[in-house]
């Protein structure tokens, strides 16, 4: 394909959002008025869709821990940590996180989208297998296809159909990598990681468990979806990013085997890119800690999860999935989708459109996501733009069941 | 190609016309020439979910990267023959 024809291809897709008023590109939040408010358009505007989950971006204490490495460490790193060395702040964010996981190694990396591309790329070679869950985030599906391994999709949270794919790999199923996310983002559902876990164990197989939407959010201390199944001693690797509920931006691997130390000198995208700035570190740092030692978040958060989900449930909205942070409205319609997020965007809430092919199973959805941050007045607000939107909407009835 | 070889080709053929028949062909006549996409018009979802059922029908595993290079139905007959043949 020429690049003319490459930007005649993209120009058709932006072309088509922008005729149906859905392009999500289009927003600019103007100025930042908290972790749940920004003025849009010059209009103030409740944030019910940037995964700050626990709200912590605006917090003083990591403002202050930020500012003082930015004053102590400098504005950037300007080199990749295996060319230009690490600073004493990324060995010690590594160590809290192998901490935290109780495990012995951990990895950090620039971007959450880095780590799942860094760990696949640096475990996988060509001919190896890897089977992942068909709701797979982009990441997981890209790290695979650079690795050159052979990938397979299995039907989305389905261990019946993992047990079919490892069982007709034969042999090469032992030493496979399997691979499934925690929270899904899309739909907020979770993976039952028990009993996918149970049946990557059953072929010998490694389980990596993406927890990008779930840290800080499940289990007893925050450590995802893992933990709260009970099984997070027994997952091989684990990553994850920063820039969800940690509020800063970064991504993360840890795990029970040593040698995942040994993929700094064999993962492209950990050794040639620059390490995160200091101030990323330092930000993730605090909010790994005050993930550690406020339980109280976590309550916060699913109390304001149980608020949005009971009361859009109560309007007869059809849902994603059982509550979680991320409450997905279904909708039948692309037009009806950008119709009712325009509505909301002008009685001033912002959350998320998606529309295939973004979204996981051809659904349309208007896509919340929850955090510690909002007040019970806010989700209110929330779900009455969403009522009011209904209401006026041409298509009343088309999204609600009853 | 042996008779045993083209018997199992034309065999893999017309399941793989059963299949693609429940997708949305947007009254394509289904031959060996026809292309998935610029002619069936399947997109990313329609394609993983044919990649199951062929993976049901036949009873193997397709990896996905192999995918890329399929454009044709003919070019997915002759993918699925050759997993066949590793599998026996």
């Amino acid at each position: 394909m020429s690049i003319s024809k490459r930007f005649a291809e993209l120009e058709h897709i932006r072309s088509a959002l922008n005729e149906a008023d859905a392009d999500p590109g289009r927003i600019v939040m103007e100025r930042m008025l908290s972790a749940t408010e920004a003025e849009i358009a010059g209009r103030r505007t409740i944030l019910a869709g940037t995964n700050n989950y626990l709200g912590l971006t605006f917090e003083p204490g990591i403002l202050e821990a930020s500012h003082q490495a930015l004053r102590e460490q400098g504005s950037g790193t300007t080199g990749s940590r295996m060319a230009n060395g690490s600073f004493a702040s990324h060995v010690a964010l590594e160590r809290s996180f192998a901490e935290f996981y109780e495990v012995p190694a951990a990895m950090i990396f620039s971007t959450g989208y880095q780590a799942n591309l860094g760990i696949l790329t640096g475990l996988l070679r060509a001919g190896d297998k890897v089977v992942i869950d068909a709701h797979s985030h982009a990441s997981i599906y890209d790290g695979c296809r650079l690795s050159g391994a052979d990938f397979f999709p299995f039907r989305h949270n389905d261990p019946e159909d993992l047990r079919k794919r490892l069982r007709r790999l034969g042999d090469d199923a032992r030493g496979a990598l399997v691979v499934t996310e925690g929270l899904y983002s899309m739909l907020g559902d979770i993976a039952p990681l028990a009993e996918l876990l149970e049946v990557t164990e059953e072929f010998g197989a490694y389980l990596m468990v993406d927890e990008a939407h779930s840290l800080g959010v499940y289990g007893e201390q925050g450590r995802g979806v893992a933990e709260a199944a009970g099984i997070l001693d027994r997952v091989d690797f684990i990553t994850g990013t920063f820039s969800k509920s940690l509020g800063s931006m970064g991504g993360f691997c840890v795990s029970r085997h040593e040698q995942l130390n040994l993929l700094r000198y064999g993962s492209r995208p950990y050794i040639f890119t620059a390490s995160s700035s200091p101030a990323n570190i330092a930000a993730a740092h605090w909010a790994l800690d005050h993930v550690r030692s406020h339980p109280e978040l976590r309550e916060k958060l699913w109390s304001n999860v149980a608020q949005l989900y009971s009361g859009l449930k109560d309007l007869g909205f059809r849902l994603g999935s059982a509550p979680s942070p991320v409450v997905a409205v279904r909708v039948d319609s692309h037009d009806e989708a950008a119709r009712i997020w325009n509505e909301l965007l002008a009685s001033g809430v912002y959350v998320n459109l998606v529309v295939p092919p973004a979204s996981p199973d051809g659904a349309s959805l208007l896509r919340c996501s929850v955090s510690a941050g909002h007040s019970p007045e806010q989700i209110e607000t929330i779900v009455a733009a969403f009522g009011e939107a209904i209401s006026r909407t041409a298509f009343a009835g088309a999204c609600c069941s009853g | 190609m042996s008779t045993e070889a083209r018997d199992q080709y034309q065999e893999i053929l017309q399941g793989l016309y059963t299949l693609l028949a429940r997708f949305p062909t947007g009254n394509v006549e289904l031959k060996e020439q026809t292309d998935l996409v610029a002619d069936m018009g399947l997109d990313s979802i329609n394609v993983m979910e044919l990649l199951q059922e062929i993976e049901d029908r036949f009873d193997i595993i397709v990896p996905l990267n192999v995918m890329s290079d399929i454009r044709t139905v003919q070019d997915l007959a002759i993918q699925v023959q050759r997993l066949l043949g590793e599998n026996s």
